[in-house]
């Protein structure tokens, strides 16, 4: 009778737990007589090992392990300011100093010593939760931690898969908006099948007072946050974190697994690589695979793990196909693949101008030194000429052709223009407009919708109009930043009855 | 027979110069962001005496002085850990980086009591701090205007790794200063902020700390900025002190009678 | 010198001697992490008056409570009765309780014996005790123990059993209440066995 009533309050009690199966793995494998906790190999064998973190998109070496160990994790909150986009800065909180945070790569089985810092320079207490913690919040309780202090938790990894982790405090959206996730790879116990590049790439939506490419430094938007209209959508936590000289890198006929995580705070990703479709698909980053996807869904807060065989040469573009993102938001990546041709394959040209615009080249360097300048008060013509060219390309030379040539008929040229000699303050007011009826240029008459290019700023449009006023014979001279602003805050004339 | 007159009266100068300046806040019925129990009911704040300054460097400098079990080289480790007073250049002198002006931090909950002690006063309690800094300069509450959140989160965002500024910025609508936008500060009450609502839920204590504190009411989404600091407040321990927590005192409503001006060696 | 002198030298060098003998046995220094670093008055449900760092000396358990408290102090209390078991007979007799209140307003001397007969406590080794409202933070804040006080007078509170060395350190503590937490048993037989 005494036996059974202690039981019972044992079992009550383990009950009352929020996990029974970690509650028993947490005696290092000593489980209830008889029961067999899954993921649960035993005790750690052998020397602990200091787990080797790595940096995005980087991802560790294998395990190469085929015991569990006990691994010593060790991660360091950090709150700094950091660039999100060209011009604009953001003071993100990460994991380990960047966005998304280090990657975390252990075996099933393993025992996880986790030692959770938070830089003595933070402001906020923080702490973590690991989507693979088997045991309460995930580890968010044990880890608490005021600034200048540390907190240390055990647990076993006992479910294979690829997992978020985040930090928890109130108010969570906050800390997850301003950047704290990263992802952990528990490894299943024969390890996953050796592929020429692994790379670590993870979604955020971010949300800040100002408008996109608005300059400067940004603060976070919490009633944007709620409404969940995010002002950036990014791969790595930074538009052109992975692309130009930060693309990824491969070469033809190899085999590429990428680990896709998706932070949130909000938005779902519709993950899709432009030119290539995933062989094989852990959807969810669980065990069963998938073949053959064009588009894989990584919810908010999830993960996936992607893997396909290259074959042609060329800029692979990853983007969320909620394609607005893509283009308007900053969500998209690139996978630059080298290796000679297959024309078997593929044979048609790339179509770089379109689908990567202002990302073909590297990035954006002219742009950075005209904004620098800019912010001194030094910009030079010379300065806003390069800029305006990046920056022209892919967004005006979709139309009007790179050569400013446009296409009879349809889009009028740019070069040799007769509207911008004949008043070229007038393009400000197209640009920033749009301009549809009746037009005539260089003698022919076109009929077509310019929409408004309301996605640029003032410094945009003046780079890009000075760069344009000063090619293809057109008449030169620059046009300030300022003198966009007074006409942006003008209304849109009626459209002018030709020329 | 001028010494006997001198002694005094330095002595009385260097006990006013000491005197640090309360002000009264009126209190009242007030909307705390933590309600005082499940009905959500307002806290009701008795009137009290607040310090128009956070406590400085020369000022807690004084303090170890005369109370030397409080100096970083005596203190007590349950009162206080390693990093108690480590930015100061000795236990005894603040150096050149440290200004005197500056609000003190670096400082555990027991030596903020024990200074606010030595005032003759106390830390105040949490809802007595939020009520006093619910107000900016024109009004008692102005915690539902975005640019005063604005103001506070600008703080939030900015690593605390750069110099502190001295006291004395603008003056709320009580006449109190720097409660905001300079340090995180102690109350009575630090670690009393979250306990779970239902002392029965034994199972989940943190419950409040977390993932449930961030599904905000609507009343409470608009001062998510004041639960930012309960949470900062609430993972400290008493001991501990971070480089952005400093502190000031309160007093009860009352007025206190003049301090007679004491002698070296009154103090134990 | 005459013999005056003489006796005086040797009556005071004797006097010294005794001084130095009947002082508390070169003590050692109190550690700097030991809770009896606080020095607080406490009552207890006698009403007789002591300070906390007399409680230096034995190991011992510690905790928080109130006696209006109508669910969880019960079983704290049952909890700790069901610890002192939990230990072999001999260890039994060499572990003391101390509980102070959270409630000085309304725990009184009175109060606490009023309780401490309810519960049938075992005075040889039972204090129940309060202590000013300023003291009971800190001592919370020492003990690591957090509370609020109710709009109505109750109190909300964590809980923790905490064993105390002989010198006023925290060697372990458990928030299981309702039934033993062995390793928390295991921590009191190691530390009653090692004095």
């Amino acid at each position: 009778m005494i036996r059974s009533m202690s039981a019972m309050s044992a079992l009550l009690a383990l009950a009352s737990l929020p996990c029974f199966a970690g509650a028993a793995a947490a005696g290092a494998g000593a489980s209830p007589a008889g029961s067999y906790v899954h993921g649960d190999f035993g005790p750690p064998r052998g020397e602990p090992i200091h787990a080797m973190l790595t940096t995005p998109p980087m991802v560790p070496p294998a395990t190469q392990r085929n015991y569990p160990a006990k691994v010593i994790v060790e991660l360091e909150v950090i709150e700094k300011e950091l660039p999100i986009s060209e011009g604009v800065t953001y003071t993100f909180w990460t994991f380990g100093g960047t966005v998304p945070g280090k990657f975390i790569r252990v075996r099933q089985g393993d025992t996880v010593e986790f030692h959770l810092k938070n830089n003595p320079n933070s402001k906020m207490p923080h702490n973590i939760d690991l989507h693979g913690v088997t045991g309460p919040g995930g580890g968010a309780a044990s880890s608490f931690t005021a600034p200048g202090h540390e907190s240390q938790f055990t647990f076993k990894a006992l479910n294979q898969g690829i997992y978020v982790y985040h930090c928890a405090t109130a108010p969570v959206g906050m800390h997850v908006g301003n950047g704290m996730y990263g992802l952990i790879l528990i490894e299943p116990p024969d390890g996953l099948a050796p592929v020429d590049h692994e790379y670590y790439v993870m979604q955020g939506d971010f949300y800040t007072t100002g408008k996109y490419r608005e300059k400067g430094l940004q603060p976070f938007d919490m009633e944007k946050a709620i409404e969940e209209k995010p002002t950036y959508v990014l791969f790595n936590g930074a538009e052109g974190s992975l692309t130009g000289d930060k693309a990824l890198t491969a070469k033809t006929n190899e085999t590429v697994r990428i680990f896709i995580g998706n932070g949130g705070p909000n938005l779902v990703s519709s993950f899709h690589v432009i030119g290539e479709i995933f062989d094989r698909v852990q959807p969810e980053g669980g065990t069963k695979v998938q073949e053959n996807v064009q588009t894989t869904l990584i919810p908010a807060g999830g993960a996936a793990i992607v893997e396909f065989h290259t074959e042609v040469p060329g800029s692979y573009v990853m983007v969320d196909h909620s394609i607005f993102r893509a283009f308007n938001k900053g969500a998209l990546a690139i996978l630059k693949v080298d290796g000679p041709e297959d024309k078997a394959i593929y044979s048609g040209k790339e179509v770089d101008s379109v689908y990567l615009g202002d990302r073909a080249g590297s990035n954006l360097a002219a742009v950075t030194e005209a904004t620098k300048s800019a912010s001194a008060g030094k910009l030079t013509k010379e300065e806003q000429i390069k800029a305006g060219q990046q920056l022209f390309t892919g967004t005006c030379s979709v139309c009007h052709q790179a050569n400013g040539a446009g296409l009879p008929g349809v889009f009028p040229p740019l070069a040799k223009s007769s509207v911008l000699a004949a008043e070229p303050k007038r393009s400000i007011d197209i640009v920033l407009h749009g301009l549809s009826g009746k037009i005539t240029v260089n003698g022919q008459e076109y009929n077509s919708v310019m929409p408004p290019m309301t996605q640029l700023n003032d410094d945009e449009v003046a780079n890009i109009l000075t760069f344009v006023l000063n090619s293809w014979d057109n008449p030169g001279g620059r046009i300030e930043a300022d003198e966009v602003a007074k006409t942006r805050a003008q209304p849109a004339p009626k459209a002018a009855a030709g020329h | 027979m001028i010494r006997c007159l001198v002694l005094p009266a330095f002595l009385l100068v260097a006990g006013m110069a000491n005197a640090a300046d309360y002000v009264n806040v009126p209190g009242g019925q007030f909307a705390s962001v933590l309600p005082a129990d499940a009905t959500r009911a307002d806290v009701v704040v008795a009137p009290f005496m607040l310090r128009r300054e956070p406590v400085t460097n020369a000022e807690f400098l004084a303090f170890v002085l005369e109370q030397p079990q409080w100096r970083r080289d005596r203190i007590a480790r349950v009162f206080a850990e390693p990093s108690y007073l480590m930015h100061w250049q000795s236990a005894d002198a603040l150096g050149a980086t440290v200004l005197p002006d500056q609000p003190v931090t670096q400082v555990s909950w027991f030596a903020a009591q024990a200074f606010c002690e030595s005032e003759r006063a106390r830390l105040p309690a949490w809802n007595e701090w939020e009520f006093a800094a619910a107000s900016d300069a024109t009004r008692h509450d102005a915690r539902s205007d975005p640019l005063w959140r604005e103001q506070i989160l600008s703080w939030y965002s900015q690593p605390s790794g750069k110099p502190l500024a001295a006291i004395g910025g603008a003056a709320n609508f009580y006449g109190v200063r720097d409660l905001h936008g300079l340090v995180w500060e102690w109350v009575d009450d630090f670690n009393a902020l979250l306990v779970a609502s239902d002392s029965r839920d034994q199972n989940d204590p943190d419950r409040l700390k977390f993932c449930g504190a961030g599904a905000l009411n609507l009343r409470d989404r608009e001062n998510y900025a004041v639960l930012m600091r309960v949470a900062m407040l609430s993972s400290l321990k008493a001991a501990d002190t971070t480089n952005s927590t400093g502190f000031r005192c309160a007093r009860p409503a009352a007025p206190v009678p003049p301090v007679a001006t004491q002698v070296r060696g009154d103090r134990q | 010198m005459n013999i005056r002198q003489c006796a005086n030298r040797i009556l005071s060098a004797l006097l010294l001697v005794l001084m130095c003998t009947t002082a508390p046995a070169g003590p050692r220094e109190l550690p700097g992490d030991s809770i009896y670093q606080l020095d607080i008055p406490l009552v207890d449900q006698n009403g007789h008056a002591f300070d906390l760092a007399q409680r230096r000396g034995k190991p011992q358990l510690v905790s928080m409570f109130y006696t209006s408290c109508q669910y969880v102090c019960p079983l704290l209390v049952d909890t700790l009765r069901k610890t002192q078991k939990a230990l072999p007979a001999a260890q039994r007799k060499k572990l003391d309780v101390l509980l102070i209140s959270f409630d000085p307003g309304r725990d009184n001397p009175r109060r606490l014996k009023e309780v401490f007969a309810e519960r049938k406590l075992d005075a040889s080794h039972w204090t129940l005790s309060r202590t000013e409202t300023p003291n009971v933070r800190k001592l919370a804040a020492v003990l690591d123990i957090e509370y609020k006080l109710l709009p109505g007078g109750d109190f909300n509170h964590s809980t923790s059993l905490i064993l105390l060395d002989a010198n006023g350190r925290i060697v372990a503590r458990t928030s299981k209440i309702g039934e033993t937490d062995p390793q928390f048993v295991a921590a009191i037989s190691r530390t009653l066995s090692a004095d």
